[in-house]
């Protein structure tokens, strides 16, 4: 099962508005993953276990794995294509 | 008459927000057009929030109040204000009379605003209210005034529209983020004050072109940022200055036990919050939908919590060596009169910063300066409001632990904002109405200064394609 992490900066404020679209997004389209959050201090030190970052903050450097904007996802403009950005790094 | 609403005014006070909120968010819900189940479900898990937040609180207020008191006795040091931080005053202000309305007042003001053209932001980021509604518990504690409380965060929540759109040019370009604002009651009044710091810091001989890089400091105090492993330290170090070993094996033991319990809360916290956030957001999405088609075709600064900012380097470089600086100022400022202990908000002080950085163009060195100037003025204001902010969390029902503790945060504590209204409150009635007086001047002066500057930039461009 892949993990799905969503940042923001206190990984409670925006990362939940995202957290639960995301979920309802990968639940309705199929596709198993663990959802979870983080706050984006956590990444600076680079121990990051997970598949795809989906972020709506800059996440540091040192971070390998892909990363997915997602502040589109709290604004409401232009969800669709994060969500097709996401899928196509689950597939 | 008198009667039956005071009557009826305690036993809401005795059911308590966990059971409060959880109806008034089912009916507005249900106001906002979701389904009978959705609004339920958002309200039940608010009030499971309430009771997360409470327990933790208990074990901080147990754990922490009583070592900081020893730690006083000990060694002469005065912090025995526990900084509960940012998700425990949310909490508290959504708890308190006035958080119980904030959501429909909040869109209300701002609707009224955007109508008028005295803000251009649409702040869709209904969570960050509690902001104004803790200014309105705060006044309507100290003046015994619910409709003072009520105007107090009302005047609060336009005032910091007002500074979302202020700093909204420099946010746009410094962060990227083209139509967005931070109307966030945390981090626009500070970086509001980084303007005329930033002036004074272009005239200081070798501050000039002083900075550093982000890379760096990140690699270096990436400790900072780990609030579990903080909590840890801290507890350790308020732990050995507390217990200081008259009784060997006891005291290591409460060393320990305090030191884990402070980790714990510092990592808990937040998480209990984020049930809350859970529970809130169905609503907040219901609404942001509601108004945004309330406005179709306009063209207005989104307003957003200034999270999306904090991931910026020179943002969390600077907030990671603020750290152990807020620490210090902490107790360096003792003697002068600030007893605030610094605990839960240092993993907040990225929001303090987050506007600062972008008015200072990320200069990491002036971030840090203005920073700490700001942070060490407000230790002396959180000192200030702590046993108003403690009357306040009692009456919204948190239990604070044996002799109730007594509690202040660094992010809504140590704000000017929160000053200013502290001061208009212990004025009465009519240091509340001067002070709204002046806040609404300051609104209507700003829509006429951004207006003026949008004029003559159009002008200049006219010009420019002109010539």
């Amino acid at each position: 099962m892949k993990r799905v992490l969503i940042i923001c900066g206190t990984g409670i404020a925006t990362s939940t508005v995202v957290a639960i679209k995301v979920k309802d997004h990968l639940a309705a389209v199929g596709i198993p993953a663990v959802v979870e959050q983080g706050k984006v201090m956590d990444l600076v030190r680079g121990e990051v276990n997970a598949d795809l970052i989906v972020a709506t903050t800059d996440v540091p450097e040192s971070v390998t794995i892909p990363v997915v904007r997602a502040l589109a996802l709290i604004t409401g403009f232009g969800e669709e294509s994060v969500f097709e950005e996401i899928d196509s790094h689950l597939a | 008459m008198q009667g039956i609403l005071e009557a009826i005014s305690s036993y809401i006070t005795t059911l308590g927000p966990s059971v409060v909120l959880p109806i008034l968010i089912t009916l507005f819900g249900l106001a906002l057009g979701l389904k009978f189940g959705k609004a339920f479900r958002a309200g039940l898990t608010i009030g499971i929030g309430f009771i997360g937040i409470n327990l933790v609180l208990g074990l901080l207020g147990g754990q922490v109040g009583p070592a900081a008191q020893a730690m006083a006795t000990n060694f002469g040091v005065q912090l025995s204000i526990v900084d509960v931080g940012w998700p425990s005053s949310a909490a508290i202000a959504f708890g308190s009379t006035i958080g119980a309305i904030i959501i429909p007042l909040g869109l209300l003001v701002n609707v009224i605003l955007l109508l008028t053209g005295l803000t251009r932001t649409l702040d869709i980021d209904l969570w960050n209210y509690w902001h104004s509604a803790l200014i309105g518990a705060l006044v309507g504690a100290l003046t015994g005034n619910f409709w003072l409380g009520i105007l107090s965060a009302a005047v609060h929540l336009a005032v910091i529209l007002s500074m979302g759109d202020i700093t909204a040019p420099v946010v746009q370009k410094y962060f990227k983020l083209p139509d967005i604002s931070f109307p966030h009651g945390t981090s626009a009044p500070y970086g509001l004050l980084a303007f005329p710091l930033n002036w004074l810091f272009d005239r200081i001989p070798g501050l000039k072109n002083w900075d550093a890089t982000p890379e760096g400091i990140q690699k270096r105090f990436g400790i900072f940022g780990e609030s579990l492993m903080m909590g840890l330290i801290l507890g350790l170090v308020i732990g050995v200055m507390a217990f200081p070993f008259q009784n060997p094996a006891e005291d290591i033991a409460k060393i320990l036990i305090l030191a884990v319990s402070l980790a714990a809360a510092m990592f808990l916290l937040p998480r209990m919050v984020g049930i809350l956030m859970e529970g809130l957001m169905p609503i907040s999405e219901a609404a942001r939908v509601f108004v945004q088609k309330k406005f179709p075709g306009r063209k207005f600064y989104i307003g957003l919590d200034s999270a999306v900012a904090v991931g910026q380097p020179s943002v969390i470089a600077t907030s990671l060596i603020m750290v152990p600086i807020t620490l210090v100022l902490a107790i360096v400022l003792a003697p002068l009169g600030n007893q605030v202990l610094p605990l839960v908000d240092l993993a907040t002080l990225p929001f303090i910063v987050a506007v600062m950085v972008a008015v200072f163009r990320g200069n990491i060195v002036r971030s840090i300066i203005g920073g700490s100037i700001l942070v060490a003025l407000g230790l002396f204001i959180a000192t200030w409001i702590a046993p108003a902010f403690t009357k306040i969390a009692v009456d919204s029902g948190f239990q604070l632990g044996e002799g109730q503790t007594v509690i202040s945060s660094l992010v809504d504590g140590a704000n000017p904002m929160t000053g200013l209204f502290m001061a208009a409150g212990n004025g009465g009635t009519i240091g509340v109405i001067v002070a709204s007086v002046v806040c609404l001047a300051f609104v209507v002066t700003t829509k006429i200064m951004l207006d003026r500057r949008d004029k003559k930039q159009e002008a200049a461009a006219e010009t420019a394609t002109q010539a």
